[in-house]
């Protein structure tokens, strides 16, 4: 493979093209650069879905394990790794029981939503090493809607369910979906006001700039550095937007047993639990991209998506970890913390951003 | 070559994939037809009543702020886009550029305390749980 270009704005090259030149599809005309195009979706598609799949069965129970002092899966191969595929022919060779009151098409299409939209979400984020499907100039807008577009698969799931418990944890999930998302994206937005662009490209090349300079190294200019009050409040709300603890309310097991995710069964419920699992990736994703750095690290270019994927799990970790060590909030106390505190947080960020911006500049 | 003809293919892969892994499961799994097997689950108790039920007016209070919210997003998106250009430049003071997005954020902020005076970001009580409190009118 020749050398990686590095990201440059409108001189990007993109995973399509690359495959294209790899495999000589670029001279098959427009069915070439399609071909190109879905192997290139392929191989995106299929690295988060690996990604999930050792998070789902396997990562998270050691995670968990480790944080509350026992040993998880040991029996199958090293660490009990092989679990992952044992968990898979296990779930994917259940009985499919459709509860009597389902809502029929909502139902079977909710799962089919959920995975659906948490994978299209990657479409643009770079990843290093070559490996970024698509780089349109709004893709910070886009990733926040198609990140977006989960809660109708929530809302489809908690409905069609035709179970009380399926039903609050519907609205639950979708109540605390919408007052999150104004934080997120507003504080996504003061990441704009620094970059200049929704690109994703420039945003991950404008954080390259060295920071401060300390002779030996070099510190980057990752948002996460420059602007440290952006970065938790955007790790905050996207916890709640994944719904993870301590804002785990959609699913709270003490309560709704699994909120929207009661009545499904056999490769409903694996695809519903893996969707959840790429919107933590996802979110991750988003704020490796516009607060990390993207794929930048030490070393050469090619080791691009070592660290991307890096940053990401780290990201995952985070979430375990407060899965273990933090309360459940109150469904109240939910909004009251969304609607009074992140939002007007959210605002001063912006107006802070804004001035420092235009002191700097 | 074009970005969305890789994103529409993301979007018809991530639409495969699903399909796939029911099509795998259907070929795989048993079916064992029973009636007692779907019937609603209500921790093991027979179900009572309907699914759907009355509940808490604050998911629709939520969902209007919400909106109002989620439109001032959208019209802050080219703003944000445009600021760093609009203040490199010399054409346009600080203050020209500062001045249209604070005052409408103002007056959103001004109908967020309006809202929050009237209770429409509190969580709706019911008059026993009021009672038992004594704190809310």
């Amino acid at each position: 493979m020749s050398a990686v270009t590095p990201l440059q704005n409108g001189d990007t090259v993109l995973l399509p093209e690359r495959i294209a030149d790899l495999t000589g599809l670029g001279e098959f005309g427009v069915a070439g650069e399609l071909l190109a195009a879905f192997l290139g979706a392929f191989v995106i598609a299929n690295l988060m879905m690996a990604m999930t799949g050792v998070a789902g069965p396997w990562a998270k129970r050691k995670i968990t394990a480790a944080f509350t002092d026992r040993i998880a899966v040991n029996h199958l191969g090293p660490a009990g790794i092989f679990i992952i595929v044992a968990d898979a022919v296990r779930l994917l060779s259940k009985e499919n029981i459709i509860p009597e009151n389902a809502d029929r098409p909502a139902y079977d299409l909710a799962p089919i939503v959920i995975a659906g939209s948490a994978l299209l979400g990657f479409a643009v984020i770079p990843m290093g090493s070559g490996i970024h499907l698509a780089d349109p100039e709004v893709g910070l807008v886009f990733v926040f809607a198609v990140a977006g577009i989960a809660s109708i698969g929530l809302v489809m799931a908690g409905y069609a369910s035709g179970n009380k418990y399926s039903m609050l944890g519907g609205l639950r999930a979708v109540a605390q979906n919408v007052a999150y998302e104004i934080p997120l994206v507003v504080t996504g937005m003061s990441v704009v006001l620094f970059a200049g662009s929704l690109q994703m490209g420039t945003i991950v090349e404008a954080q390259a700039q060295p920071l401060v300079d300390l002779g030996v190294v070099s510190i980057p200019s990752w948002y996460a550095l420059v602007n440290p009050f952006a970065f938790v409040l955007f790790l905050i709300a996207n916890f709640a937007e994944v719904g993870r603890n301590p804002f785990d309310m959609p699913e709270a097991p003490a309560e709704l047993i699994a909120g929207y995710q009661t009545e499904y069964s056999s490769v409903y419920f694996v695809l519903v639990y893996l969707g959840e699992f790429l919107h933590i990736f996802l979110g991750g994703a988003i704020i490796a991209t516009i607060f990390l750095g993207g794929p930048a690290g030490p070393g050469p270019a090619e080791l691009g998506i070592v660290w991307f994927l890096l940053k990401i799990w780290a990201v995952f970790l985070l979430t375990q970890w407060l899965r273990s060590a933090i309360p459940r909030v109150r469904i109240d106390q939910l909004i009251e913390i969304g609607w009074k505190g992140l939002l007007v947080l959210s605002f001063a960020n912006l107006a802070l951003t804004a001035a420092i911006v235009g002191v700097i500049a | 070559m074009n970005d969305w003809i890789a994103i529409g293919a993301l979007a018809l892969v991530g639409l495969l994939i699903p399909l796939g892994m029911m099509a795998v499961s259907y070929l795989l799994r048993p079916s064992v037809p029973e009636t007692s097997k779907r019937a609603t689950y209500e921790s093991g108790e027979v179900p009572t009543g309907g699914t759907r039920i009355r509940f808490n007016i604050q998911y629709y209070m939520v969902a209007l702020l919400f909106l109002v919210f989620d439109i001032e997003t959208v019209l802050l998106f080219p703003w944000a886009v445009v600021y760093l250009d609009a203040v490199e430049s010399d054409a346009v003071s600080l203050f020209e550029i500062l001045a249209p997005m604070v005052a409408f954020v103002v007056i959103l902020l001004i109908g967020l305390a309006w809202a929050w005076r009237n209770g429409a970001v509190e969580w709706a009580q019911t008059t026993r749980q009021v009672d038992a409190e004594g704190n809310r009118s």
